[in-house]
């Protein structure tokens, strides 16, 4: 019984003794499987992720390229500043890092909510590098530095800061720079102080000035300490602009534009600064002068456009848009208040008036009425219309500048004296579609390839625009207004500026660029009539060397350089019969928004035309008194008369 | 009894002492030294290629260690067998007093004389040595009746719960889980152990609220690691990265990234293999797991081989305590089980564990040597 109670347990062991080592082999096979699993088969996917841990790249930002003008002066440069970088993984605890550096320098609370809100976004992805500050001063660095040992997580990066030297002067042209957000999705960036063009050629020519990331490896342990560094890929630094325009005459326009017929007043004595706060709606800048007017009056400093581009090739020396904007404050981390303060200006300083401003053009669209009369035959050098002073149409009344007329007089004389009532019977005649052609062709109501993003096409009217705009039929009056360059008609300063070098140039359709020899401007041919053009060009040299002339007070008066031009005053509110009864007001007694703006077109010299010129000065008051002498000073500076 | 025939006459000390020693089992201390060796390399590259801390003290415990090894077996083994409930009573005694005196943020070490001690290892052997006297002194008519059973039932669920409630639920398993694979050794109807199985599932939702909320956690991680990828599943998703970027022939030796760089955690203790597994790949993975798989086909060959039941169940609970040590540690690492908490015997820093399972070995070759074969 023993025997067999053993032998059966012996079996039984035996048995579960089997059992056993089966449920082993199992066990260690599954072992086995799965260290095959993770080592062989997945093991591509794994090495990736231990690279992830091991390394991470950062990119370097490349130099930016600069921005020059056409004598190589510089626009936009970069300068080194000292920035203080978090290394950030998930094992660092920023308060305590950020509390530790708080004990020892001073860091602004922008910058504070920047680097949070980076934080934030960033949540629990890779580690990566995240800018405390980018304003450290060389004193903070070396107290930082003495500590170092202190903050593991913390580093120093040179970086590059944006400078514009000339201030506010190009602003509208260079643009300015900001921190790279979601919008601009163009580019997928690693770091966070990444900084792309915002507006101006800064945007424009983004790319070219941005240059080539170059990358880092950086070995990190787990908690984010870097032990070893190297390049990976190295910069490509970007390559600079060399934009077309002048900076001297730049400053310079800036300056007569700004005066206008106004004088400087200097703020040393207190009675002005007690004027200046009783004053209002005055921008006061800090500055050491005031404008006052004939008056003695505070003013403003006058607002508008200036345009000077050279009639062959089409580039634009100087193009001044006022009031405009430090392009320095993006760059040094805008305070909200100067945000707010230039971005509820009244006057709208961060809008590029040049390029999209747009404004009725007035009368200085009349040599495109004129050169599509001419063009389509309607009328010769000498047709003649009698003016006196007003045109009847229907039921209503289109009034001539000239309240008691002109009396009988050609096309030339009307262009000197911008004879209103003449262009109406011209309009009349040739119709609005063949102006609008006339004024297409002359460059007005398109956009053009100048290397500004924000830009206007303004508005060229005909019928079948109108139709489509409101669905409704184009009425004669409407021709009429048209013709005088009021109404429907919207134009920037840099389309007229290109229609006047058209004329000036004659032969070729020349496109406005900002940049220096941009690849040697090949144009399409004008296909104008030359003797017409000659024409027109001589009406515009009687326009200031006339005797009835409306700029003939502002000759340069050398006798081998003279402009030529075309005056225009728009009107900004519409005048009711009962107002002309009772005469109207000066432009100088009403507010400010209603006065008319002053408009000139005209180019230089008179014998071989070089430069095109438009000015336009916002609720100026008259084109002859107000624009045409800003004009005729900048010929002068350029010519040196 | 077996054990008893074993009577040494008026033979010579050093005709004796030649006769064990070539009755050694000398393939389980070769696989003993190596591991020992391939622990000591591994140990010195995860404190990133110095002697100190770890390396210089395992060499010190392993040398230690295997002269004990050495020394018990060539003791004749009814001591171990006289010892058995005394080594019980001691192990649990201590493990109540570690409730009461114990060190370390969880209640686990003693400290006797500047040694830390952890009375839970040992237990394992204690356990194993208990159950062996009790089942090698019953009838083995009783070996079929289930009252039987409720005595080892206690003895294992005893000190079991003693060492759960430490709290350290991956000992505490272990111990249960060798001390029911003994109980399924010597024969418990296969009946009691579905119904135990049965008895365990349905108490699932129980022992799920009696747990701690770390130890829930590291079920919950366990079951799906992306949940929380920077705190408790972290240990486990960096340690596939660990082993997944190793390949098959690994990073080089002392050239792992993922340790060198401190992504591993518990790289020296409970995660070696991690780093073995980068820095040596496939191939040294699977090479180490073979010469476990060595050892305990020798141990269990002793096992098979001997005749009393006594040595019969010592020795194959040594053999099985290894391999829930291996494959608990390992399943561990890879992913395969959540995190518990178990060291790998001889490679990884620790001296109980260590102690723990060379004391094991020495009474397996002990065994070895003086029980009488079966032929």
């Amino acid at each position: 019984m023993k025997n067999k109670s053993q032998k059966y347990l012996e079996n039984t062991i035996s048995k579960r003794f089997f059992l056993l080592s089966i449920l082993k082999g199992f066990v260690v096979g599954g072992i086995g499987w799965r260290f095959f699993d993770l080592q062989m088969i997945e093991n591509r996917k794994y090495e990736k992720l231990s690279d992830n841990n091991q390394f991470n790249f950062h990119m370097i930002a490349p130099e930016r390229g600069r921005i020059l003008d056409r004598k190589m002066r510089l626009l936009a440069g970069n300068m080194d500043g000292f920035s203080l970088v978090l290394n950030w993984n998930k094992n660092v605890n920023e308060d305590e890092v950020i509390k530790k550096i708080l004990k020892i320098i001073d860091i602004s609370q922008k910058d504070l909510h920047n680097f949070y809100e980076e934080i934030k976004f960033n949540n629990k992805k890779f580690a990566k590098e995240i800018l405390i500050t980018k304003k450290l001063s060389q004193k903070d660095v070396s107290k930082l530095a003495v500590r170092s040992i202190e903050f593991p997580e913390v580093s120093f990066s040179m970086t590059k800061k944006r400078v514009y030297p000339q201030g506010i002067i190009a602003g509208h042209i260079t643009g300015y720079v900001g921190p790279y957000s979601e919008k601009d999705n163009k580019i997928k960036p690693n770091n966070s102080w990444f900084e792309v063009g915002k507006t101006g050629l800064e945007e424009f020519f983004e790319k070219d000035l941005r240059g080539k990331f170059g990358r880092k490896r950086n070995e990190v342990t787990s908690k984010g300490h870097i032990i070893a560094s190297q390049i990976y890929e190295n910069t490509i630094s970007g390559n600079d602009i060399r934009t077309s325009l002048d900076m001297g005459l730049q400053a310079f326009a800036i300056e007569r534009f700004e005066r206008g017929n106004n004088t400087v007043v200097y703020l040393k004595n207190d009675k002005i600064k007690k004027q200046i706060e009783q004053a209002q709606n005055i921008n006061y800048e800090k500055k050491d002068f005031v404008y006052k007017d004939k008056k003695n009056r505070i003013v403003n400093p006058q607002s508008g456009s200036l345009v000077l581009m050279d009639i062959e090739n089409g580039e634009i020396l100087c193009s001044v848009s006022s009031p405009g904007y430090d392009p320095n404050i993006f760059s040094e981390g805008l305070e909200i208040g100067v945000w707010n303060s230039l971005k509820n200006n009244s006057r709208a300083p961060f809008l590029n008036r040049s390029m999209s401003g747009i404004y009725p053009p007035g009368s200085t669209i009349k040599m495109a009425v004129a050169l599509a009369a001419l063009e389509n035959g309607i009328i010769d050098y000498n047709t003649k219309f009698y003016c006196n002073g007003l045109k009847e149409l229907g039921s209503s009344t289109f009034h001539c500048w000239a309240k008691d007329g002109h009396g009988q007089l050609n096309l030339m004389e009307a262009i000197e004296q911008s004879c209103d009532v003449y262009f109406y019977e011209l309009g009349l005649k040739v119709g609005i579609d063949k102006i609008a052609l006339m004024m297409k062709k002359l460059g007005l109501g398109q956009y053009y390839d100048i290397e500004i993003n924000d830009k206007s096409k303004g508005v060229v009217p005909n019928i079948e625009w109108k139709l489509k705009r409101d669905g409704l039929q184009w009425s004669m009056g409407e021709t009429l207004n048209a013709s005088i360059g009021q109404g429907y008609l919207l134009t920037t300063p840099l389309q007229l500026t290109t229609m006047v070098s058209r004329i000036a140039n004659g032969k070729f359709s020349i496109t406005p660029t900002l940049i220096m020899k941009k690849s040697q401007n090949r144009f399409e041919p004008l296909k104008i009539n030359p003797k017409h053009i000659d024409f027109i060009k001589k009406s515009m040299e009687r326009v200031v060397t006339g005797n009835k002339g409306t700029a003939k007070n502002y000759k340069i008066g050398s006798k081998k350089i003279e402009m030529a031009g075309k005056t225009g005053t728009v009107q900004v509110v519409r005048i009711s019969e009962a107002e002309r009864e009772k005469g109207l007001i000066k432009n100088e007694d009403r507010p400010w928004k209603k006065r008319d703006h002053a408009l000139f077109v005209g180019y230089a010299p008179v014998l071989k035309p070089k430069y095109a010129i438009t000015v336009v000065v916002e609720h100026g008051g008259s084109g002859s008194s107000v624009a045409a002498p800003i004009a005729r000073d900048i010929f002068k500076y350029i010519f040196k008369v | 009894m077996n054990y008893k025939l074993n009577k040494f006459s008026e033979k010579s000390f050093s005709s004796i002492f030649f006769s064990k020693l070539s009755k050694l089992n000398f393939l389980i201390i070769t696989s003993v030294i190596l591991l020992g060796f391939v622990g000591v390399a591994s140990l010195y590259s995860a404190s990133g290629g110095y002697w100190d801390p770890w390396a210089q003290n395992h060499i010190i415990r392993l040398i230690f260690g295997i002269f004990l090894m050495l020394i018990l077996a060539f003791l004749p083994h009814d001591i171990f067998f006289k010892l058995s409930v005394l080594s019980f009573v001691i192990g649990i005694l201590s493990l109540i007093l570690v409730k009461f005196i114990g060190t370390g943020n969880v209640q686990r070490w003693i400290t006797l004389g500047g040694i830390n001690f952890q009375p839970s290892e040992a237990m394992k052997l204690a356990l194993i040595l208990i159950l062996a006297r009790y089942f090698d002194h019953i009838s083995r008519i009783e070996l079929y009746k289930l009252k039987t059973y409720i005595i080892p039932i206690c003895l294992i669920l005893l000190p079991g719960f003693l060492v759960i409630s430490q709290p350290d639920l991956g000992t505490g398993l272990t111990i249960i889980l060798l001390g029911l694979a003994i109980l399924f050794f010597v024969g418990i109807s296969i009946k009691f152990v579905i119904l135990c199985f049965i008895l365990l599932a349905s108490s699932i939702p129980f022992i799920w609220n009696q747990l701690y909320d770390y130890q829930k956690d590291r079920i919950l991680v366990f079951l799906n690691p992306e949940i929380d990828s920077l705190g408790s599943g972290y240990q486990i998703i960096q340690s596939k990265i660990a082993i997944g970027s190793g390949g098959f022939f690994g990073k080089g030796y002392l050239l792992g990234s993922q340790s060198r760089l401190n992504y591993l955690p518990e790289k020296h203790t409970d995660f070696i293999f991690t780093l073995i597994s980068e820095e040596l790949g496939f191939l040294g993975s699977i090479s180490i797991i073979s010469i476990y798989c060595v050892l305990i086909i020798s141990i269990m060959k002793i096992s098979f081989r001997v005749e009393s039941l006594y040595s019969k169940i010592v020795t194959f609970g040594v053999g099985f305590l290894i391999f829930l040590y291996l494959s608990l540690n390992i399943g561990m690492v890879c992913g395969l089980l959540p995190v518990v908490g178990a060291p790998l015997p001889l490679i990884s820093y620790g001296g109980t564990s260590l102690l723990t399972v060379l004391i094991g070995l020495g009474i397996v070759l002990s065994i070895s040597i003086h029980d009488k074969e079966v032929l």
